[in-house]
């Protein structure tokens, strides 16, 4: 079976990030012979002083491979991780989703971009999980993640949102790589140039002008890059990719 | 900052400055870093991002005299 996993508000301004957690929790799957899984992505989702979020309210997600029994074993380890490093303070929630390739997920991808774009609650979260028969949890405090948590495996699903965790992280800003060394990266699956979507071919150059990020986009890991008026394919800097996050899942 | 401890999304080079002279100064997690300066009130454990600014929650953790 296919899965899904998401967990937020696990953090607070002293502990380790979400999303060190959530790699913590794959790394514990894997070990238990669970998997391939697939990298960690950010989900960004609403920005609002009524959302007690610790400094930028975003969940955690990943997916991955596993036999159809394993689901209550999967569930059970990433609880036990979470209530054992949790940080204080926090709020942390948990999803775990069976992948049924028959069902129609859009409650829950419609649940994912609300999340984005406006306050939602516990209830609503419950309502949702409920509807769709995934695993929710709370795991202390106000368990107030688990709204993040679900919305987190609805964007995953619908599969054009987040970051990906770590990505682009060997790469040396001001030099210039191909593409075909570029798609050897793991976090790295396509270079799209960003107002047309189109593929770049595995011998074109990009200039990697500072820090950036791969996206989920359309199920892939992409790195968005555009054409200057000289006609070099520099990358985008990822204060520039946070700002499109609100669009990317519109298209 | 501002008397608000406010900076507005993009003023990558006062988070920068505000940032090398602080002493609470605090590097969060790289996936959250958003500035391309590492030291940046942007990418600073402390900062709280808002819907069009950033603000500095340092005064609500008196504890962590960093």
């Amino acid at each position: 079976m296919k899965f899904y996993l998401c967990i937020d508000d696990t953090d607070n301004l002293d502990s380790i990030g979400t999303g060190t957690i959530a790699e913590q929790i794959r790394e514990k799957l894997v070990a238990r012979g669970y998997g391939p899984c697939s990298l960690v992505t950010r989900h960004q989702l609403y920005i609002h002083e009524d959302i007690p979020y610790t400094s930028h309210n975003s969940s955690m997600c990943f997916c991955g491979e596993a036999p159809a029994s394993a689901l209550a074993d999967i569930i059970e380890i990433a609880s036990g991780h979470l209530d054992a490093v949790a940080a204080e303070g926090s709020d942390p929630g948990l999803c775990v989703l069976e992948f049924d390739a028959e069902r129609d997920y859009q409650e829950l991808i419609a649940f994912g971009k609300n999340a984005k774009k406006k306050i939602l609650t516990k209830a609503d979260a419950i309502s949702c999980a409920q509807n769709n028969r995934l695993h929710l949890s709370e795991h202390g405090g106000t368990g107030q993640g688990i709204i993040g948590a679900l919305a987190g495996v609805g964007l995953r699903i619908f599969g054009s949102d987040g970051e990906v965790k770590a990505g682009m992280k060997n790469i040396e800003i001001n030099q210039h790589y191909r593409v075909s060394e570029l798609k050897e990266l793991p976090e790295l699956t396509r270079v799209l140039e960003l107002r047309t979507k189109e593929p770049l071919d595995d011998a074109v150059e990009v200039e990697v002008c500072g820090r950036t990020k791969t996206v989920l986009y359309r199920h892939e890991y992409v790195l968005f890059v555009v054409r200057s008026a000289a006609g070099i394919y520099q990358t985008i800097n990822k204060s520039e990719i946070r700002r499109m996050g609100e669009y990317f899942y519109e298209q | 900052m501002n008397s608000k401890k406010t900076l507005p999304a993009d003023a990558w080079e006062r988070g920068q400055a505000i940032a090398l002279a602080c002493a609470a100064f605090e590097q969060d997690v790289e996936e959250e870093w958003v500035a391309q300066e590492p030291v940046s009130c942007y990418n600073c454990r402390y900062r709280r991002f808002t819907a069009a600014a950033i603000l500095c929650m340092k005064s609500r953790f008196p504890e962590n005299p960093k």
